[in-house]
């Protein structure tokens, strides 16, 4: 069967089982505008996982709001809010430039009875170091660089940072969950990823049964510090096929998804008599990578051309299906608290041709493709081939470089190898995703530029980026921090070697009959802890928003 | 005896090359479970920790030392530890294998069923409006994809009727007959799916075997001897116009250990054929071994069997021991 058919194909299907027997309801009647209205609390709700995450080893795999129903943090909700607030702790301070305490609850056990004291608190950041997990490390180990974590007594620890570091109490502690040490202290931190008994926590809810095959059982932790959940009991199996995830939310064998309606299904489900839908605004981004270790992607001017060059409405329109905003506004994503308000990358194709006229990049031959030192200037922009939406993408953006005079080619890889190039870096362009931990969380974005993702510094020469981190660590403040952020986000997009596509809107469906108190948490969606606690605990923590912004 | 020394022999060898490819064949795809598990994160890592994870992975040995642990590790049952489940790739491929064996079991033993059964009525009525009707119905819901006919069942059986779950192998707390009849009602959707996708090739075989059996003498004789047409078609036409049907069970059982990726990944099934496209995607080397090896024994073992079972099937092809100093020859019984 034609390829490009059988995207068409499943989609009409797709449509076609979620649309049967869907209600004609009047457009705007209490669907998808936030103003969902049914159970506030329920027995039982059964939630279709997108993946499967095996027994909720953080070592082994992060799935934050699966992970945070059983585990908690210091600060709540997460880094993705302007100021997070004690949830674990009940407050927290900054003694000097390097140094924090954080004063903790005294009435907060385990999930198997055992006290929860400083010396976990400790154990879990000193373990993180040991215990490579990637999300996680380079919060204790680089930016910042947590040197020594000291239990001062049962509710008291202290940090202390090799150099400045005032986003502790806005990043840090709201980014790492804390774990049991009389749980993980017998087992060597490079044995950690082994570990597949279930994990035992602090949160509002406990694992009590996994298997691969049914997926996953939650009950409640009705002694939880903060109150007890509304919803009794969570069974979660993994449906890891959007095919068959939506028709089994439509015949309501399940109530609810971690998977965002795709985009071709949000009117479908927006007009269902049986299904709510709503909507709001994930931290997260398409993106186009550009390989800065290659020529001529090497050249900052020419990556300014290429950001130019880019229709962005024109993606938002044609992939997002006008669901999300043009990213016009660059990197990070600009709902994130650290995201400087007055980015701009606009679609300019005529400056485009002027710069890459200027760089001596011309159509020599008249071939309609320029000619650089070594040659005609034609790239491969890579995807993964099993999301359409990807593969897409990259097609108008190579009509949008032929526009400008660059050759460019869409190709569809495997996911495994779509990862292995951005590994190995061996790409011209390569479209990928961010989610919020590298769009919204500003230590991230520094650590970025470190890692290889977005720069290699300091192994690569960038004297201005240089510059910016020295600043950038010689600041004492949180304020000082984000007025350097500011200008590293305007470097950044002056020459990006990340070119967001859009700013995708996300709609969540459904069964408002059997629970309809879903609220959404930045960078979280609306499955999470928040959604499952009395509403008045999420909003007392700061951590939900009024979904259908 | 000895030709089935010699045909195990063969499947040994068989079975050696296969497992060498197995082992290949994951490290032929380019990168590796670090790059897939870490995703953009790995770059966060430090060139030590990254190592660390490797060695982990058993990533840091040489190809040769890997290829040496594989095979160890073989003889002594161990197929290693799944990168991304962190669990013996045995326990994680046992948990699955029941469900594929269900599964694909039940749907090809329907189809050889229903496809060689219609087949042979069908060849029986040949030339009528009938033959025809039934013919281009099979070959209509032959030409449609499995993921296709999956999805028009989820849509109107699941969706719209409600009479059968969409998704999943089990409740997570059944318990007793309860959890029997919620296995057996979440197996239907599906195993229809797949019988339904299979049932053309064994029809077609079974249809065209039929008609070139229906004119040998054997069935004349045994119509001129008065029988009636059910025996006829039965007991001597369906008979013998088994074998080329029975070679394509054969070849259907040896793939049902792969399990069926599309229907498995529509339904939601945790068969292998959905372990193994997870474990493509994260590039994870011990489990795609494991995988890889147990359909090749599969398929291996099919062929043995089915080598071993014609000669049962069909006296044309049995051996009979001749007297010493004798040459053996091959005994022909028609009809």
């Amino acid at each position: 069967m034609n390829r490009r058919l059988m995207p068409a194909l499943l989609t009409c299907v797709l449509l076609a089982g979620c649309a049967v027997g869907s209600g004609a309801a009047a457009p705007g009647a209490g669907r998808g505008d936030g103003g969902q209205t049914g159970p506030a609390a329920a027995q039982r709700l059964t939630i279709a996982l997108a993946k499967d995450s095996g027994p909720l080893n953080i070592f082994a795999d992060q799935s934050p709001a699966i992970d945070e129903l059983v585990y908690d943090k210091l600060l709540a909700p997460s880094p993705y809010v302007d100021q997070p607030r004690p949830w674990l702790a009940t407050a927290v301070r900054q003694l000097d430039p390097s140094t924090w305490e954080a004063d903790l609850r005294d009435d907060v056990r385990w999930q198997d009875g055992e006290r929860f004291d400083a010396d976990d608190v400790a154990f879990s950041f000193d373990y993180f170091k040991k215990a490579p997990t990637g999300t996680y490390t380079h919060h204790v180990s680089d930016v910042p660089t947590i040197e020594t974590i000291t239990a001062l007594s049962p509710t008291k620890v202290r940090f202390v940072c090799a150099f400045p570091c005032p986003e502790l109490g806005t990043v840090t502690l709201a980014d790492l969950p804390v774990i049991a040490e009389h749980i993980w202290a017998g087992v060597p931190p490079d044995k950690a990823k082994q570990v597949t008994s279930l994990p035992v926590g602090t949160g509002p809810y406990r694992l009590v049964s996994y298997d691969s095959a049914a997926g996953y059982r939650f009950e409640a932790n009705p002694d939880y510090f903060a109150g007890a959940p509304v919803v009794q009991e969570l069974v979660m199996p993994v449906i890891s096929d959007a095919s068959a995830t939506f028709p089994a939310l439509r015949s309501g064998e399940v109530d609810a998804t971690t998977r965002p309606l795709p985009p071709e299904l949000i009117d479908p489900f927006t007009s269902s008599n049986d299904v709510g839908v709503v909507k709001t605004a994930p931290l997260r981004f398409p993106e186009l990578r550009v390989n800065y270790d290659r020529a001529p992607f090497d050249q900052p001017a020419f990556r300014a051309a290429l950001s130019r060059a880019i229709d962005r409405d024109q993606l938002v329109a044609v992939v997002g299906l006008g669901k999300g905003r043009a990213a016009l506004q660059g990197y990070p994503h600009p709902d994130a608290p650290f995201a400087n308000p007055t980015l701009s990358t606009p679609y300019e194709p005529e400056q485009a041709r002027e710069m890459l006229d200027q760089l001596g990049l011309v159509d020599r031959d008249g071939d309609g493709t320029r000619e650089g030192p070594a040659g005609p200037l034609a790239f491969t922009i890579l995807a993964n081939g099993a999301a359409p939406q990807d593969v897409r993408s990259a097609e108008l953006i190579a009509e949008d470089l032929r526009e400008v005079g660059l050759g460019a080619t869409a190709r569809g890889l495997d996911a495994g190898s779509v990862a292995d190039v951005a590994k190995t870096r061996d790409f011209d362009l390569v479209i990928g995703a961010i989610g919020p931990h590298g769009a919204a969380d500003p230590t991230q974005f520094i650590m970025s530029h470190r890692s290889g993702y977005l720069w290699r510094a300091p192994k690569l020469p960038y004297p201005e980026w240089d510059a910016l981190f020295a600043d950038w660590k010689a600041t004492t403040t949180v304020e000082d921090r984000l007025a350097v952020l500011d200008q590293m986000q305007v470097l950044f997009n002056r020459q990006p070697t990340s070119i967001p596509l859009y700013y995708p809107d996300e709609y969540w469906a459904f069964r408002p009959d059997r629970f309809a108190g879903w609220v959404e948490s930045p960078g979280y969606g609306v499955v999470h802890k928040w959604s499952l606690l009395p509403p008045q605990v999420g909003r007392d923590a700061g951590a939900v928003v009024a979904v259908g912004r | 005896m000895s030709r089935t020394c010699g045909r195990i022999g063969q499947y040994v060898l068989v079975l050696w090359v296969a497992g060498t490819l197995n082992f290949a064949l994951p490290r032929l795809a380019p990168g590796d479970p670090v790059a897939y598990v870490y995703g953009g994160d790995a770059q966060a890592l430090s060139e030590r920790q990254l190592a660390a994870l490797r060695e982990t992975f058993g990533l840091d040995r040489s190809l040769a030392e890997q290829y040496a642990g594989f095979w160890t590790g073989l003889l002594r049952g161990d197929l290693g530890t799944s990168v991304q489940d962190s669990r013996p790739v045995v326990d994680v491929l046992a948990e699955r294998l029941p469900w594929t064996v269900a599964l694909v079991g039940t749907a090809t033993a329907l189809a050889f069923v229903l496809g060689s059964l219609l087949g042979a009525w069908a060849a029986w009525r040949r030339g009528s409006k009938r033959d025809a009707a039934v013919t281009s119905a099979v070959l209509a819901v032959d030409a449609m994809p499995g993921f296709w006919i999956a999805m028009v069942a989820v849509a109107v059986f699941a969706v719209q009727l409600g009479w059968f779950p969409s998704y999943g192998a089990v409740a997570l707390d059944g318990q007793g007959l309860g959890a029997a009849g919620e296995v057996v009602s979440r197996m239907v959707l599906p195993v229809a799916t797949l019988a339904l996708a299979g049932i053309g090739g064994f029809f077609l075989l079974a249809r065209a075997a039929m008609v070139g059996v229906l004119d040998e003498p054997f069935v004349r004789l045994a119509r001129a001897k008065g029988l009636r047409e059910s025996r006829v078609a039965v007991v001597h036409g369906l008979r013998t116009a088994l074998l080329p049907v029975f070679t394509n069970l054969a070849l259907a059982i040896g793939a049902l250990l792969s399990g069926a990726v599309v229907v498995e990944t529509v339904f939601a099934y945790p068969g292998l054929g959905s372990l193994i496209f997870e474990a493509v995607t994260v590039r994870d080397y011990p489990l795609l071994q494991g995988a890889f090896l147990l359909v090749t024994v599969g398929i291996v073992g099919a062929n043995l069997l089915a080598d071993l079972a014609y000669p049962l099937l069909d006296p044309r092809l049995r051996r009979v021991r001749a007297p010493r100093g004798t040459q053996l020859r091959q005994v022909v019984v028609r009809g």
